[in-house]
């Protein structure tokens, strides 16, 4: 998650993903190189990780795709004059949807829906997850200098054009700050997906902890949590390196 | 039975659960002040420690609840222990945050006025620093608190006390009647004690910030 | 201003502008009327709040006038499309408004690329018009707007409003953020680049000096925009249309106008002068024929070096070594406000020199007087 020390921040950039990969090789190492059981060698091998890993992966990356299109365009049009009033509703609303747990809201589509899978674990995710890039965008688009926007109307621009080469472009850093709050709560909240079938590593979790065999549970959760770490410094790197040349 | 139906005959297990749920995430939150604030005025001088601690606290919650009480279960079996302490650690980043960025705050003028006047050090940190903090540490209590009212729902997977319980039991039943209402019952839940929360953070906020401060 | 570049501005005409916001009693600007003729310099300055801005921003319509006739160049800015409008009309605002995620390049190329201009045309356009204001292309063209002074900024601001090449140029305190100093050249320089390109300029401002420096033709605004006065800095200095035209001009009035006037402008009376080699007791001879007190010292090329009074001359010993040396002097180009404050130092008068430094004569502080006196009498001719 994002901190307010820019000092902080520069630490996390440089040692995070070294100490991520040395705790995840160190921990993966001991756990391969001891004896295994059967149980534990039917989950911890690398096609199994590999494939758990990937899954939870691509329901991060769903969720990041459904947040950014449904999030930007949304922030967006709340920013726009004609539906200015609604931004506050929306906001308050979104709020509260935060406030709602995860897994409720997980357990709750499920049930609702009666199915399971992929989709039915990402859409409570985006749902979720959404709050951060959709406040974000307001916000960024909100603490643009007036006096640029007015600038660009006066030297001729339209007002689409001022959103698109002014607006959304100043707001970026903003935008990608809560991309990546957003993106770290889809993997976070991915954990959560084997509740409705939807796969991840949480699968590796649950199985150590129903079948008592900790090793499992440990791989699971120490590839999780190294999936998350990565993650952020992604973004980390992200907000570092496509916000505007001028605004760094 | 309809949702409001269930509520009616459920209410005084769902008032419990609800009770046991914000009782966890307060007292966690009180523990987390108590050390971060700790950790904060131990480190707010050096701006390297500052640097460190915010980063190791904010690296912490990056990490996916459910791993992280995955990984107590080994350590620490199932119940209070690894609720209490994950809720703890998820606790800390907006708590140490605030309060080095509050200390910091603090007008250097003021600091030399306090010994200037005779005041010993913890006198100036007691009396004055975190007196003058304490409105960005109760901030950071807050945005705390309602971090922790999601994850303390997904405590009851290591059978930590709270609404989460009632999530989880609907999810168990599912296919009977009332799965749906369960869910729904712990996640509206949820939303109420930390709306209520919320709102008691604003009161104490009003009653315990100096008005010169505020 | 006298420009020497042809007049490429085009006559503003606003006829009875309101502006009226919802909700409001009273409008924020009351049939404003004014005619801005083709290539000057109009300056509207009044109080903050007395509407001068909203005026300005009807011009460009980012203000949509409640009723009234704004014509631009014979055209009805009214019922063209807005952002159309606004690329004809270039706009330079206070802190400059540039946009801190495009390069110096970018930003003054923005108009001219909305106008659909080929890139190569764009790129050539830039360098012109960073010459133009006084920065150099290969170091400024790519930078960004906060790797700039606040000077820079504002040239590069003055660069993009005149990017296309508009007639009309608007420009709202544009030089409000910055230092006096860097204010002064910023001045200075807005000054030289009219001279050249002859626009119609307006150019609003609550700093009275600034006024007076750069108008052609200044508006004294009052409350919802009333025009208190309309005329030359000249006259408003001189007669004061009312009290409160009078209280925003200030005191000091009088000496304000001599900005106005230039050392050419006036008669130069004549010192009595001497080499540095003559003979003093024949100087001092040829003063007291003369009745004047002191006599001006010239080097061999004729450049003024030393006052020598009248009684220095009894003593003896060499004129070189007499008297003390000329602390300033003015040139024909100098105003005469500069003259004023070199006459209080030299003490009583100032010598005036040509190109070379040589000697033409001197201003008195009379002759100074004598044109504060003209002016005041000449405009007070004019109100009656």
């Amino acid at each position: 998650m994002t901190t307010t020390n820019p000092r902080a921040e520069r630490i996390r950039l440089f040692a995070q993903p070294v100490v991520v990969l040395v705790g995840l090789a160190a921990v993966l190492g001991v756990i391969a190189s001891g004896p295994l059981d059967d149980i534990e060698q039917r989950n911890i091998n690398v096609s199994t990780i590999l494939g758990l890993t990937w899954q939870h992966l691509l329901l991060s990356v769903a969720v990041t795709a459904i947040v950014v299109l449904v999030g930007v365009p949304l922030g967006v049009v709340l920013t726009r004059r004609w539906a200015r009033p609604a931004a506050p509703f929306v906001l308050v609303l979104a709020n509260i949807g935060q406030a709602a747990p995860a897994i409720g809201l997980l357990v709750l589509f499920f049930l609702v829906t009666g199915a399971t899978g992929f989709w039915i674990a990402a859409l409570p995710i985006a749902l979720y997850a959404l709050l951060p890039v959709l406040r974000n965008t307001i916000v960024g688009i909100q603490q643009v200098d007036p006096s640029l926007v007015e600038a660009g109307r006066g030297i001729g621009m339209s007002a689409s054009a001022v959103l698109r080469r002014i607006e959304l472009p100043l707001a970026v850093p903003l935008i990608l700050a809560g991309l990546r709050t957003s993106l770290v709560l889809a993997v976070g909240t991915a954990t959560l997906a084997f509740f409705v079938a939807g796969g991840g590593l949480g699968v590796l979790i649950d199985t150590g902890d129903k079948l008592g065999r900790y090793s499992v549970l440990v791989t699971g959760a120490v590839l999780a949590m190294a999936l998350a770490l990565l993650v952020d410094w992604l973004g980390a790197l992200a907000e570092r390196y496509l916000a505007p040349r001028g605004l760094r | 039975m309809s949702f409001a139906d269930y509520v009616a005959s459920r209410w005084q297990e769902l008032l419990v659960d609800a009770a046991q749920h914000a009782s966890a995430v307060i007292q966690c939150t009180l523990i987390a002040a108590v050390l971060g604030v700790a950790l904060g005025v131990a480190v707010h001088r050096s701006p390297a420690g500052s640097a460190v601690a915010t980063a190791l606290t904010s690296a912490v919650l990056t990490i996916p609840s459910f791993a992280l009480l995955g990984l107590l279960i080994p350590v620490l079996g199932l119940g209070v222990a690894p609720t209490v302490t994950a809720l703890v650690l998820y606790a800390l980043l907006p708590i140490v945050r605030n309060t080095i960025v509050g200390l910091a705050g603090v007008d250097p003028a003021v600091l030399d006025a306090a010994r200037g006047i005779g005041m010993s050090r913890a006198g100036v940190l007691t009396r004055v620093q975190l007196r003058l903090a304490w409105p960005a540490v109760l901030t950071g209590m807050r945005v705390s608190t309602q971090l922790l009212m999601g994850i303390a729902a997904i405590a009851a997977y290591v059978k930590g006390p709270g609404l989460g319980n009632v999530i989880f039991s609907g999810l168990s039943r599912v296919g009977s009647a009332n799965a749906i209402n369960l869910a729904l019952a712990g996640t509206i839940g949820v939303v109420i004690v930390a709306l209520v929360l919320d709102g008691a953070y604003v009161l104490l906020g009003r009653l315990t910030i100096s008005r010169g401060v505020a | 201003m006298t420009g020497e570049g042809t007049v490429s501005g085009v006559e503003i005409c606003l006829d009875q502008v309101t502006k009226r916001y919802p909700g409001s009693q009273v409008a924020a600007v009351d049939e404003f009327s004014m005619t801005i003729p083709a290539g000057q310099v109009v300056v509207f300055v009044g109080p903050s709040g007395c509407g001068k801005t909203t005026t300005m921003k009807m011009i460009n319509r980012l203000i949509e006038p409640s009723s009234g006739r704004i014509t631009i160049g014979g055209r009805d800015a009214l019922s063209l499309n807005p952002d159309k409008l606004r690329r004809g009309i270039g706009y330079a605002i206070q802190q400059a408004g540039l946009f801190p995620h495009m390069t110096v390049g970018e930003n003054i190329g923005l108009v001219p690329g909305l106008l659909g201009w080929q890139q190569q045309k764009v790129r050539a356009r830039v360098e012109e018009l960073l010459d133009l204001v006084g920065l150099d292309p290969a170091q400024f063209r790519n930078r960004f707007p906060r790797q700039l002074s606040g000077g820079q900024q504002q040239r590069v601001g003055v660069a993009r409003a005149l990017a296309a090449d508009p007639p009309v140029l608007l420009m709202d305190e544009p030089f409000g953020a910055v230092d006096p100093i860097t204010r002064g050249n910023l001045q200075d320089e807005l000054l030289r680049l009219q001279s050249e390109l002859r626009k119609t300029i307006v150019f609003v401002t609550h700093d009275f000096d600034e006024a007076v420096k750069l108008g052609d033709r200044i508006a004294v605004l009052g409350p919802r925009s009333s025009i208190l006065q309309y005329d030359t800095p000249e006259a408003v200095l001189a007669n004061p249309a009312d009290d409160t035209v009078a209280g925003f001009v200030g005191a000091g009035a009088s000496l304000k106008q001599l900005t106005l006037l230039r050392v050419k402008d006036v008669d130069l009376d004549e010192a009595v002068t001497a080499p540095t080699d003559e003979d003093p007791a024949a100087l001092h001879v040829r003063l007291t024929m003369q009745n004047s007190k002191y006599a001006l010292l010239l080097d061999a090329r004729r450049r003024p070096v030393r006052w020598v009074h009248v009684r220095e001359l009894v003593g003896g010993g060499a004129l070189s070594t007499l008297g003390r040396p000329v602390e300033a002097t003015v040139t024909q180009r100098s105003t005469l406000q500069d003259a004023l404050e070199a006459i209080l130092t030299e003490g009583g008068h100032v010598p005036v020199t040509g190109q070379h430094g040589e000697y033409l004569g001197v201003v008195r502080i009379d002759t100074v007087m004598d044109v504060i006196r003209t002016l005041r009498e000449e405009h007070e001719h004019d109100h009656d």
